[in-house]
């Protein structure tokens, strides 16, 4: 073979480490890493994997790096005292007792307030970080979006006057006055905290000087006169928000955020026009929002960095109330900031629709790249379309938001929670099949298990709407969320005790791909097949595939599941969703509580392992299984592009509570500008198909090295590089090394 | 119905022409590089992958074989490729996978079924349907038979070709082709046949043919360490971009010795090309190159 012929004039060779260069890795199939709360809680660990441009100071990375460290976590202390400490709370009702709680905490918090801060306001006790009202120490709220947005608008002072008029109206029962009572002691607590960190900018302004004190002065005049007042510039408006919203992670609650654009796009389109502020000043303030919510990271002793998240959701883009779009320069400049400085403390959902504009697509897809997931995607089209169907009014179904993760709720009128069930639970009891109990089963045809296993699914939706029926009834009280939900101060009446507008308890089903999978499973072996008896199955899966590794093999490896566009298995899953959605739309509203269907694991997959047996999808027991509405690890054998499309040929219009399908890339394959045309075509498709909410992850070299160490979980990761591609499986460790170096240097 | 033998296809491809693609992958190639990365893709017939430590020691596959290919001992496999008559009875009931079979032969009709599923992605990011391989010409009766299919059902098409074969194979495809990605391994025309078993000119001469009827062509370029990756090459590389009319680019592809993990599998001895892969900076020193010194447009190494 002729090397080079010495015909070489310069030499480019240079031995080194192989580089992926002009190289190519593909994820064509998707295992999938450990999910759910495992996933949640490694949100800031994943590398960059392309290089953010940047724009913003050298300050604000600094102070970045100082939350994403967990120093202000770590420093969050106890309040270290009760309530009856701290007063005599004989004759006091529950709802004043925790107003008054809330009081103490204005009154006694540390404050936090850094030299370079933009913004100021920082939940500073360590209680409200494990989710308790601190000196009250009772459980505090999560799972809503306040109405920051009427807030914002009206001010702490618009919120006083609605209640002063709601008192002065009269009517009202002991109740109803102690609750109004109860939320205006929780203003004037807010006011007494904004007092206090206005007294202590003063002094701060007068010890310090240069840089720092105009630093200082900058704060002080942007947090004066709000969030009492209406804000009458962007960076009022971005303190105020963030103002609220620490106040009310002080004393405990994890709200969600929600459609951050279009609460600061107008003042920010205000400032620009008249010259207030500039493009990169905003985008600087905004970073300081997004700083300020590292703050608890830390906080949890032991449990790292992603516990943060704390159900700090936003919202952006799609339509307002009146059917217009609302992206703007702070949806933009929001994408900015988190592909700048990587903090995925607040995981975004971009609405989309069939009329976003590409720029925003592209920008998504740029940031998407950056991996860590923090940026998914609602179809805004099949979600406003499925509130309608579910009787919300238009204007309503527009505005939603999420509670914290992705149901869609109206925010700012909303109570909601969710009632997580197992399908796969109830499968297992109409074979019958669980723990221990091997049942003696007679279903002469498929079509009489099916009906066994859709009865289970009946009884359990019947179980939620009589759960459902008394929820949120003279439940505790919660008067700093009462105050921003709309409905409680007109009907007198807290959070709990079905003051908003909507009551919302959400039956959720989870383990669908895998009930469906076992079910298809079961029909082609036991009743199309005839390879074996169903007790015989059923043997084979109380005694956990023991000793039937080859029968496992070849349901793995021969039948395909849910999420290879696979007319059959598809069909399956549709058909359990079909019942579900529709037993579940029988009963919308009983009692004043709305009943949403949703579909979602979360990370319940993992806990759920305790109940379930071995699977007749070729599961053992104590595997994990497939996370909320994705296809199960490992049989998703095509790709992306298949993965969606068996996701979309379910009928969304009918599941308003959401259900969520992950895809995973590989980096290389959304590099270049190819790569965003690619993920850009992803959503389209997505939105075109009918999907209602979609994360894509670009994954990481961590993926491939459990795909390495637990190659089982993988069977069909196959990566690409250049012309090359292979299955990550079936190649030996020192292969898989070299794909795994390659991957880390094709960032 | 035409039939053809395939060894893969692969939906949501972002690399091999523009926007998400599905990449069918024909089976046989004139060529014989020494740096093949798919080596499985060099024969028309079926090929046996075989990867041991897949292989969970069930005993199948020896119960099934005629040929006594497969022998069970304490509970070992092993795997006798000499009496192996390439029947892959044994691979349908591996169901580890450690027996493979690479290949099938399947209709056109059946690939285009395949290739119409993600229809919506192509409309939705610009893309459609890739044939590579293997050389998609060698089966040039199956290659024109889903390049028409694709374009009836206004389906975007690319071909990723070696360029060698006869030339009117070519001139009857540019109707139906609307993105060559067309290879150039080697500009050293002894070089070329050296290591890749034919000659240079040919190519050269079936790309001026496509250029002139009109076919749209982008020039993918493998630069390999201890073969091509010198400024004489390139400069060959500028000279045929240069010499074409309708050439949108060139695409700059790093050699890597990924394909001797298949060789492994397939039977075959590791190739004697004793060559890490070039370093991200040859390559974009490879780019800048072409950019500027031989001040070329479109020069990419991202595929």
């Amino acid at each position: 073979m002729a090397k080079d012929n010495g015909i070489n004039r310069r030499d480019f060779l240079r031995t080194g480490a192989a580089a992926l260069g002009g190289g190519l890795l593909y994820l064509s199939a998707g295992g999938q890493a450990e999910a759910g709360s495992e996933k949640l809680m490694q949100t800031l660990t994943s590398p960059t994997t392309f290089p953010s441009p940047k724009r913003l100071s050298d300050i604000t990375h600094a102070l970045a790096q100082r939350g994403l460290s967990g120093e202000f976590g770590r420093a969050t202390v106890s309040a270290g005292v009760k309530l009856e400490d701290l007063m005599d709370v004989t004759g006091v009702s529950e709802e004043m007792r925790c107003a008054h709680a809330i009081e103490f905490i204005a009154e006694r918090a540390p404050l936090r307030i850094l030299p370079g801060e933009r913004i100021v306001g920082s939940a500073t006790y360590n209680e409200a970080v494990h989710h308790a009202i601190p000196i009250y120490n009772k459980g505090s709220v999560s799972h809503t979006t306040l109405g920051f947005d009427k807030a914002l608008r009206v001010g702490y002072k618009g919120l006083r006057k609605e209640i002063e008029d709601r008192q002065t109206r009269g009517g009202l029962d002991d109740k109803g006055a102690d609750v109004l009572n109860a939320m205006k002691l929780c203003l004037d607590a807010a006011g007494l905290w904004h007092g206090r960190h206005l007294k202590q900018l003063s002094e701060l302004i007068a010890q310090s000087s240069g840089d720092e004190k105009a630093g200082y002065e900058r704060v002080y005049a942007n947090l004066r006169s709000v969030p009492e007042n209406t804000p009458t510039t962007f960076a009022e408006a971005v303190q105020s928000l963030w103002f609220m919203y620490a106040f009310q992670r002080l004393c405990g609650n994890w709200s969600g955020i929600g459609r951050i654009d279009e609460m600061l796009g107008p003042y920010l389109k205000h400032d620009l026009a008249s010259g207030k502020t500039t493009l990169d000043e905003a985008r600087e303030d905004l970073a300081h929002f997004w700083v300020k919510g590292t703050e608890w990271i830390g906080g949890i002793e032991g449990r790292g960095s992603g516990d943060a998240q704390h159900y700090q959701n936003i919202v952006l883009a799609g339509v307002d109330a009146h059917g217009n779009e609302i992206t703007n320069e702070v949806t933009y400049l929001v994408l900015d900031v988190v592909e700048e400085l990587h903090i995925s403390d607040y995981p975004i959902a971009v609405r989309l629709n069939s009329h976003t504009p590409d720029k925003l697509l592209k920008r998504i897809a740029e940031v998407q790249r950056h991996g860590g997931g923090i940026v998914a995607v609602y179809n805004e089209d099949v979600v406003i379309k499925s509130l309608c169907k579910f009787g919300y009014p238009l204007d309503e179904a527009r505005r939603f938001a999420n509670d914290g993760c992705w149901e869609a709720i109206v925010p700012g009128k909303t109570n909601f929670i969710y009632s997580p069930q197992d399908t796969l639970l109830m499968l297992q009891k109409a074979l019958p099949l669980s723990g221990d109990t091997k049942g003696n089963p007679d279903y002469p045809d498929f079509d009489g298990l099916y009906a066994a296993f859709a009865k289970e699914l009946q009884t359990a939706v019947d179980a939620h709407n009589a759960g459902a029926d008394g929820y949120s009834v003279g439940g505790g009280p919660a008067p700093l969320v009462s105050l921003m939900i709309e409905g409680c101060i007109e009907k007198a009446r807290g959070y709990y005790d079905r003051g908003p507008k909507y009551t919302v308890l959400a039956p959720h089903m989870g383990g669908i791909a895998n009930t469906a999978n076992s079910l298809l499973a079961i029909k082609k072996l036991v009743y199309d097949e005839k390879l074996l008896t169903l007790s015989e199955f059923l043997d084979i899966l109380g005694s956990d595939w023991e000793g039937q590794e080859n029968l496992r093999r070849m349901v793995l490896s021969r039948i395909e599941f849910y999420g290879n566009d696979s007319d059959e298995a598809d069909a399956m899953v549709k058909r359990v969703f079909d019942d579900y959605t529709s037993m579940a739309a029988k009963v919308r509203e009983r009692n004043g509580v709305l009943r949403p269907a949703g579909i979602s694991t979360f990370g319940r997959e993992i806990e759920w392992r305790a109940h379930r047996t071995a699977t007749a999808d070729g599961h053992r027991k104590g595997e994990i299984l497939a996370t909320n509405f994705s296809p199960s690890p490992g049989t998703d054998k095509i790709g992306p592009t298949a993965a969606l499309k068996s996701y979309c040929k379910m009928d969304f219009s009918n599941l308003p509570n959401i259900g969520t399908v992950e895809l995973k890339v590989l980096p290389a394959s959304v590099k270049g500008e190819q790569g965003v045309r690619a993920l850009v075509g992803l959503m389209k498709s997505f939105v075109k198909l009918g999907g209602c909410f979609m994360h894509i992850d670009v994954v990481d070299t961590a993926m491939l090295l459990d795909a390495q160490r637990h190659p089982e979980k993988y069977p069909n990761l196959s990566v690409r590089i250049a012309g090359w591609s292979a299955r990550f499986a079936t190649m030996d460790k020192n292969w898989q090394d070299m794909v795994i170096g390659r991957t880390q240097q094709a960032v | 119905m035409t039939t053809g033998a395939i060894f893969d296809i692969q939906r949501f491809c972002t690399h091999d022409g523009p926007g998400i693609r599905t990449t069918v992958f024909l089976k046989g190639c004139p060529l014989n590089c020494a740096w093949c990365h798919n080596p499985e893709s060099k024969r028309r017939q079926r090929d046996m992958f075989y990867t041991p430590h897949l292989c969970i020691a069930c005993g199948r596959c020896a119960a099934r074989c005629l040929h006594h290919a497969h022998l069970m001992a304490d509970e070992c496999h092993v795997y006798d490729r000499h009496k192996c008559a390439l029947c892959f009875e044994c691979a349908e009931v591996c169901y580890s996978g450690a027996l493979a079979v690479a290949g099938s032969d399947i209709t056109a009709e059946q690939a285009l079924a395949e290739v119409e599923k993600d229809r919506v992605f192509y409309e939705e990011s610009g893309g459609g349907m890739t044939l590579s391989g293997g050389e998609p010409t060698a089966q040039i009766e199956f290659t024109r038979a889903i390049l028409e299919g694709a374009r009836s059902a206004s389906i975007h098409t690319c071909i990723e070709t070696c360029g060698f074969g006869p030339a009117d194979r070519f001139a009857e495809l540019v109707p139906l082709v609307e993105l060559f990605l067309w290879d150039i391994k080697d500009t050293d025309e002894t070089r070329h046949l050296a290591n890749t078993g034919v000659p240079l000119p040919p190519i050269l001469e079936n790309l001026r043919l496509v250029d002139e009827a009109g076919g749209t062509t982008i020039l993918r370029c493998l630069l390999i360490p201890v073969v091509n990756l010198t400024e004489y090459h390139l400069d060959g590389l500028a000279q045929i971009y240069r010499s074409l009319s309708n050439c949108q680019g060139i695409e700059l592809l790093a050699y890597h010795p990924f394909g001797d993990s298949k060789r492994a599998r397939l039977g075959l001895a590791a190739s004697d090309l004793a060559c890490d892969a070039p370093t991200e900076e040859q390559i974009s020193r490879a780019r800048e190159y072409l950019t500027d010194i031989c001040g070329i447009d479109g020069v990419h190494s991202s595929a």
